[in-house]
This record gives C-alpha cells, sequence and structure tokens, in this order.
C-alpha cells in the first residue's frame, strides 16, 4: 500500500513532502527534548529493519495480495521515533524494490506515519489499563486502528488525485476493493501488536510506553 | 398536402446522414503494434487495470486510454511520431509508468519498464534485505547503551 511515483499530480506530492517534513520536525523536536535521545535509536534501528522487511511479506487475500504495514507496531513502541524509521523505511523500500517512490516519499511517510502516531497516542493514553484482558484489547485496536487509518487515508489521497482521463467509477470500485482486503490484513496487525505488547508487558514492561 | 409529407421525408433524409446508407465496409490494414503485459512485483497479473498511452509531444493528454484484459496484457498501435511514448497501468493506486522510444525511422525501439522487484532473483532479494538488516543492526549496535563496557 504505497503510492508509486507517477500515480498523483505535482501538487499532491509536494504537499506530501511538506507535511511529512512538518511531521519530521516535530518529532525530532520531541526526540531532542528527551533527557538522552540516543537512548531509543538502537529500538528505532531494529524497528525500522522489521518494518522494511514486513512489506515484502504478502499475505494473499483472494483475488489479490496485500502486505504487513506495521504502523501501528512502530507508534506503539517507538513513539516520536516512528515517523523517522517509517520514512527511513520507506526510502530503502522505494530505492530497492521499487515499492513506492522518491516523489511519493512524502505522501506515503504521511499515509503510514499518521496512524503511527496515533498508535502511539492510544498506547500512551490507555497506558495505565492492567487488566490483561483490556491491555489486549486496547493492543488490537491499535494495531487494528492504525490500518484502518492508514488505509482510510490511502483511499482519501487517491480519490482526490484522480486524473480527468481516468474512468473514476472503476478507479473507486477498485480502491474499494483494495480497502476490503485490508480488513483480515486489520485484525491481524491487531494481533501482532496484541501479542507483542502482551509479551513485553510479561518479560519487559519498561520496553512498553514509547516516549 | 403533398409538400406537407414530401418536406419532412427530406428533412428526414438529410438529417439521417450517413445512417441513411445500406452498405457498410471495413478496411483492413497491418500496423506495427505494442504489446504489454502488467503485472504486480507478486507476479501476479494487473487484470482490468486503467492504461494511459501519452504520445511524445504531449504528455500532458493520454493518446490513448484503454483497459488489460484478464492477463494484464494490453496492445496498441502508435503513430509513427518519433520520441518516447509513456505507457502508463494504474490500479487502485498501484502501477508503473514504462517508456517506448521510436526512432526518426519508426522503429520502436525496446520497451523500459521502471526498475521493480519483479525482475530480481530470489538471491538478489535476500541479499538486499540482508544487507538493509545488517545496516539496522549495525546502527543498533553503535547507538547502543555503553554503560555496561564502562563497568566492565
Amino acid at each position: 500500500m504505497h503510492v508509486p511515483d507517477g500515480i498523483l499530480p505535482l501538487g499532491m506530492t509536494l504537499g506530501g513532502w511538506a507535511v511529512a517534513a512538518g511531521l519530521t520536525a516535530v518529532c525530532l523536536n520531541r526526540i531532542a527534548a528527551q533527557p538522552d535521545p540516543r537512548e531509543g535509536l538502537p529500538r528505532a534501528s531494529m524497528m525500522t529493519a522489521a518494518f522494511f522487511a514486513a512489506s515484502l511479506i504478502h499475505i494473499p487475500v483472494p483475488p489479490s495480495s496485500v502486505h504487513l504495514i506495521l504502523s501501528g507496531l512502530m507508534g506503539a513502541m517507538l513513539g516520536w521515533y516512528a515517523v523517522p524509521a517509517i520514512l527511513i523505511g520507506l526510502a530503502l523500500q522505494a530505492v530497492m524494490f521499487g515499492h513506492g517512490g522518491l516523489t511519493t516519499l512524502g505522501v506515503n511517510g504521511v499515509i503510514l506515519g499518521l496512524p503511527a502516531l496515533g498508535a502511539f497516542a492510544l498506547t500512551r493514553g490507555l497506558g495505565h489499563v492492567t487488566h490483561p484482558v483490556a491491555a489486549a484489547l486496547v493492543s488490537f485496536a491499535t494495531g487494528a486502528g492504525a490500518v484502518a487509518l492508514a488505509v482510510t487515508l490511502f483511499a482519501m489521497v487517491l480519490l482526490a488525485g484522480l486524473p480527468a482521463h481516468l474512468d473514476a467509477g472503476a478507479e473507486r470500485a477498485a480502491i474499494m476493493a483494495l480497502a476490503l482486503a485490508h480488513l483480515p490484513l486489520a485484525c491481524a496487525e491487531g494481533l501482532i501488536v496484541a501479542a507483542v505488547l502482551g509479551f513485553l508487558r510479561r518479560t519487559n514492561p519498561e520496553m512498553i510506553g514509547a516516549r | 398536402m403533398l409538400s406537407t409529407i414530401v418536406k419532412p421525408l427530406i428533412v428526414a433524409l438529410l438529417l439521417a446522414g450517413p445512417a441513411a446508407a445500406h452498405g457498410a465496409f471495413v478496411d483492413v490494414e497491418k500496423l506495427d503494434a505494442v504489446g504489454i503485459q502488467a503485472r504486480y512485483d507478486t507476479g501476479a497479473a494487473m487484470a482490468g487495470a486503467q492504461v494511459a498511452v501519452f504520445a511524445p509531444d504531449n504528455p500532458a493528454q493520454p493518446w490513448l486510454t484503454g483497459m488489460t484484459d484478464a492477463d494484464g496484457r494490453f496492445v496498441f498501435a502508435p503513430d509513427d511520431r518519433p520520441g518516447r511514448w509513456a505507457v502508463q497501468v494504474r490500479q487502485a493506486g498501484h502501477g508503473a509508468i514504462g517508456y517506448l522510444e521510436i526512432g526518426a525511422d519508426g522503429v520502436a525501439s525496446a520497451f523500459i519498464a521502471p526498475a521493480t522487484a519483479a525482475g530480481l532473483t530470489w538471491t538478489q532479494r535476500a541479499l538486499m534485505i540482508a544487507s538493509v538488516l545488517w545496516g539496522c543492526i549495525g546502527t543498533a549496535l553503535y547507538f547502543r547503551p555503553t554503560r555496561r563496557i564502562r563497568q566492565a
């Protein structure tokens, strides 16, 4: 679910870069304000590797296939580091495998970065939930909600940038089919986030609660 | 009385134009066509994807639009305008642009498709993934807290 080069009009790609730059600036400021900004870098680096590799794992959802996104997990684990980590992961995916594109890196960064920040907010806001079942439900909602938000943003961006020569009805139907194909993925990512955070709560609780 | 019947008939015949003819002809000529096949990087065909062909002198407005078949194939016959023709295939926000060079002699050179993972072998992919993972691990090791080392 990466917007490739040549799909969106120039104004939208530039706007995407501007919004992504703003998001990154905010995140870097927050990171710089931490007592030790370098402390989160090893975890951010490892999560970037997971994010990069995850997009190459395709899950068949007939008639098409989807790939893992992991925005929710990135946000829950990395907090403010998530947006720069996602941008680096997206750049590597674009350069090495042609997933997405360099002109659309900003747009893709916003599409995946905003859900990550939403997941971060949800994890931090509901961090006081200690009941295991409630905590698992919150974690599931974090992962699944991030995918749902990313798909919604993806569809909104595409619909806003449809060129006049395109058969709008056919493209809308294709976008709707793609969005529906991501419903199982949302459930899968919800389970992944619930499993990872549940495991860390038992073994290494200080790793949760990204700052 | 006669004119009230004849006049509308004449007007109707004039307005009918070519449809008034009963014969139809189909001219057939052999053309040099270009065929493309669009696939996702998983190898699956882009069936029913929308295609836009842009002529060299007008990259803003498509010269031809169409749709791929069930196998992701699309065939078109460019005219003799030399230069770089662009073919865009897209479906649900995914897609790619390829280019076709047509020389001054009207002969098309090879189709230039953008680099994607579809052209990579599994060995190449594994090596690229491993290199990125190793880069991330190296970064993590470089920035890891050095407290333990100092204590040791």
